[in-house]
């Protein structure tokens, strides 16, 4: 696909997704889906130098913080809109990213990692004890409540909001122009072997210093509106190890090396924490990035699109419906999964008092836990992942159904629960036709020690 | 602004015997970093893990934490060797550390720091001890014991590792896998085992670190975070891999950090190691001993 259509695709598609937000008119959509937007722009800075270059940043918070604080520093020194800051913050953290990589870079791949979490905390250091831009104190960012866009009165966050889309549907373009010029080729070599990398005659220390340099300006573009967003801005909140996580986690778990896994690992995670901050706590949803952090390097090395490609190549010569339908049911399942076990624990967690939705939430739970690991042996051609499925589903419908009619799941969601259950018999019966199953009759499954690549 | 000989004197006093706790917090990494090449940057957190330990029990059963430490050295020793068959079995054998062994340790660092939050919450906790208050005095010079029995425990600590370093056969083991593995196993040495039995010892280290922190500051879960710009700071000024080194690079960073605090604050503290550490990174990467 051309770089322009897809351009011309991604803008249609923030069009649809501001359209939507308008539609359901909640201002509350408007902030969970900035944050959204916000890390989908944060991981895909971290492919940038992560994925394609294979150099592990922890300190995208440093660069994300000094975007925030560029915007206060402007703020306090001359009021200027938020496009231009934006621009700002990025050449201010692009600069640092271009000084940081110099001076680590020709050093091997950990000491760079090390010293970015080096630069995180002598930045917050220096935050600290600067006391023009509020120091440990913080500083006040008063927005106003609504703006002039083209003559029109928009809500300020939805004015936020629309920025960062298009702040948003830059930076993928970015990385997808990058993946495929020779820049892109350069980097893939800098991360599949540097030494050789080098004695061939590419210029890996110029190569990576591009990448240090766009990679940091992206985060500091994602961080720029950030003070307008909260309203108040201090030290351990901009430079908060969430940011450095969830920026590594979100390109890990959808898969690193290609644009479309962070994009996939943000809108996934981003929308879990939301509704994990929601129901049940902030530290929680937390927790939960670090664990699927954790699970996924270990089950699932590239992941979830190195899942599919692995599960499509091997598969290569089977129906093609059959392919795209496990793809379609095992994602179904995992996302299922996670929302059943996020539902699953605030009942669990409801103590004595409450007997029965304790038992209730062990075996939500359960079922949520078996989703996911149905999930994961259908794309890994484990034997046993069809019947698992089909049972997995079966039970999951079968508890729907009776969790309402004891009435835990409050009326008025009928459509809801109709549509999943729909969707979920369709899956049995899928699974369960034979050609299908013989699918998972034949193969062996793809084991583990096949996995060692890294990316694209 | 003036320097007061006795402020200065007192400053370095106080900064040798940080130094000399920065050791007990290093030298797991020293191991795990400097001579198995694995980058352990959730290292703090397990440190931590240790101060809580000492916390609970010392606050239940009024044990002394230094006790607890030595108690903890067996369980820490299992929770390494256990740590490093993951980590070699998902990562080192498939030839992934780089990034994913990055990753996989950034993880367990979150995991149990938001883990003891969940648990324990942001409050300071602290331990009982008859040495924590109390200071040594000669003429103008302090020696609080708060630093100086941890000092002393880990120069003794050190001085145990070098000599089981240098002197056993499987010391000299965990000394030569970091340069030859194949060579190793020709000696009929298994070198999974030994890096296995070195990360343990090196997580062990930080049952004593752990121990070692609550009794001179307060300790709340992300604390362990200042620790990593610290202790691979030290590490890598000191040279990778070199015990001696370890010592020297950690009081000097102790002694560094404590003139910054005393003459211009303790909020400037902690850019001092890492401040070190780019320098050291951008002009001598091979660190004072580096091989």
């Amino acid at each position: 696909m051309r770089s322009r259509v897809f351009l011309l695709i991604c803008c249609a598609v923030a069009i649809l997704v501001f359209a939507l937000a308008r539609l359901i008119d909640n201002n509350y959509v408007f902030f969970a889906g900035y944050v959204v937007l916000q890390f989908i722009v944060l991981a895909t800075a971290w492919n940038i130098l992560g994925g394609y270059c294979g150099y592990v940043n922890f300190g995208s918070a440093a660069f994300f913080a000094l975007g925030a604080y560029t915007t206060v520093f402007f703020h306090k020194v001359y009021q200027l809109p938020i496009p231009l800051l934006i621009v700002l913050g990025g050449i201010v953290s692009g600069l640092v990213g271009f000084g940081m990589g110099y001076l680590t870079l020709r050093l091997r791949g950990a000491f760079f990692a090390i010293a970015t979490l080096a630069l995180a905390v002598v930045l917050q250091t220096l935050i600290v004890n600067w006391q023009f831009v509020g120091g440990s104190r913080g500083a006040y960012v008063i927005r106003p409540n609504t703006i002039d866009v083209l003559g029109l009165a928009v809500p300020y966050i939805q004015y936020l909001f629309l920025l960062m889309l298009l702040l948003t549907v830059a930076a993928i373009a970015t990385a997808r122009t990058i993946e495929r010029s020779r820049l892109g080729f350069g980097f893939a070599t800098i991360r599949d072997d540097e030494l050789a990398a080098e004695a061939c005659g590419v210029p890996t220390l110029r190569l990576k210093l591009i990448a240090t340099t766009v990679s940091g300006a992206l985060m500091g573009m994602a961080g720029a509106p950030f003070p307008y967003y909260l309203g108040y801005l201090e030290p351990s909140s901009a430079f908060g190890l969430a940011y450095a996580v969830n920026s590594i986690a979100m390109p890990m778990i959808g898969g690193t090396g290609v644009w479309i896994g962070p994009l996939i690992g943000a809108i996934l995670l981003g929308t879990i924490q939301q509704i994990a901050t929601v129901t049940i706590s902030s530290a929680v949803n937390l927790l939960i990035v670090g664990v699927l952090l954790v699970a996924f390097v270990i089950i699932a090395p590239n992941g979830l699109i190195g899942l599919i490609q692995d599960f499509l190549k091997a598969t290569a010569s089977r129906w093609r419906v059959a392919q795209i339908g496990v793809v379609a049911i095992a994602t179904y399942c995992f996302v299922l999964g996670i929302l059943v076990v996020l539902i699953s624990i605030p009942w669990m967690s409801s103590g004595a008092a409450d007997r029965m939705l304790v038992t209730m939430g062990i075996a939500t739970c359960t079922v949520g836990i078996m989703l996911l690991v149905c999930s994961y042996a259908l794309l890994t051609l484990q034997r046993w992942g069809a019947m698992l499925t089909a049972c997995s589903l079966a039970a999951a419908i079968a508890g729907t159904a009776l969790l309402y009619l004891v009435n835990v799941i409050k009326p008025g969601s009928e459509g809801i629960l109709a549509t999943c259950i729909a969707i979920a018999g369709i899956s049995v019966w899928f699974v369960l036709r034979s050609d299908v199953r013989s699918i998972y009759d034949k193969d062996v499954g793809i084991p583990m020690s096949s996995v060692p690549r890294t990316g694209s | 602004m003036d320097f007061p000989l006795e402020l200065l004197i007192n400053a370095i006093i106080a900064g040798v015997l940080l130094g000399g706790f920065y050791i007990a917090v290093t030298v797991g990494i020293s191991i795990a970093f400097g001579m198995l090449d694995i980058v352990n940057i959730a290292h703090p957190a397990f440190i931590i893990l240790g101060s809580y330990l000492a916390y609970i029990i010392n606050q239940n059963f009024g044990l002394d934490p230094v006790l607890v430490g030595l108690l903890m050295l067996p369980v820490f020793y299992a929770l390494g060797a256990a740590v490093y068959q993951v980590y070699y079995l998902s990562f080192e054998k498939r030839g992934q550390e780089a990034l994913r062994g990055l990753a996989f340790f950034f993880g367990i660092l979150f995991i149990t720091e938001v883990g003891l939050i969940l648990v324990f919450g942001v409050d300071y906790r602290y331990v009982d001890a008859p040495y924590i208050g109390p200071t040594l005095r000669f003429a103008f010079v302090d020696l609080p014991y708060r630093l100086l029995v941890p000092c002393v425990l880990s120069l003794v600590m050190i001085v145990v590792l070098q000599v089981y370093l240098s002197r056993t056969f499987v010391g000299r083991a965990i000394q030569a896998v970091s340069q030859d593995q194949g060579a190793l196993a020709l000696m009929a040495a298994n070198p999974i085992a030994i890096k296995r039995i070195a990360f343990g010892i090196s997580i062990a280290t930080a049952a004593m670190a752990g121990a070692f922190l609550i009794i001179i500051q307060p300790v709340e879960p992300s604390v362990g975070r200042e620790y990593i710009g610290r202790v691979f700071a030290i590490c890598v000024l000191g040279g990778l891999g070199s015990l001696p080194g370890t010592v020297i690079g950690a009081m000097l960073l102790g002694v560094v950090e404590s003139i910054t605090a005393t003459f211009y604050g303790p909020s400037w503290a902690p850019a001092v190691a890492f401040g070190f550490l780019l320098l050291t990174l951008a002009f001598r990467p091979a660190g004072l001993l580096g091989r």
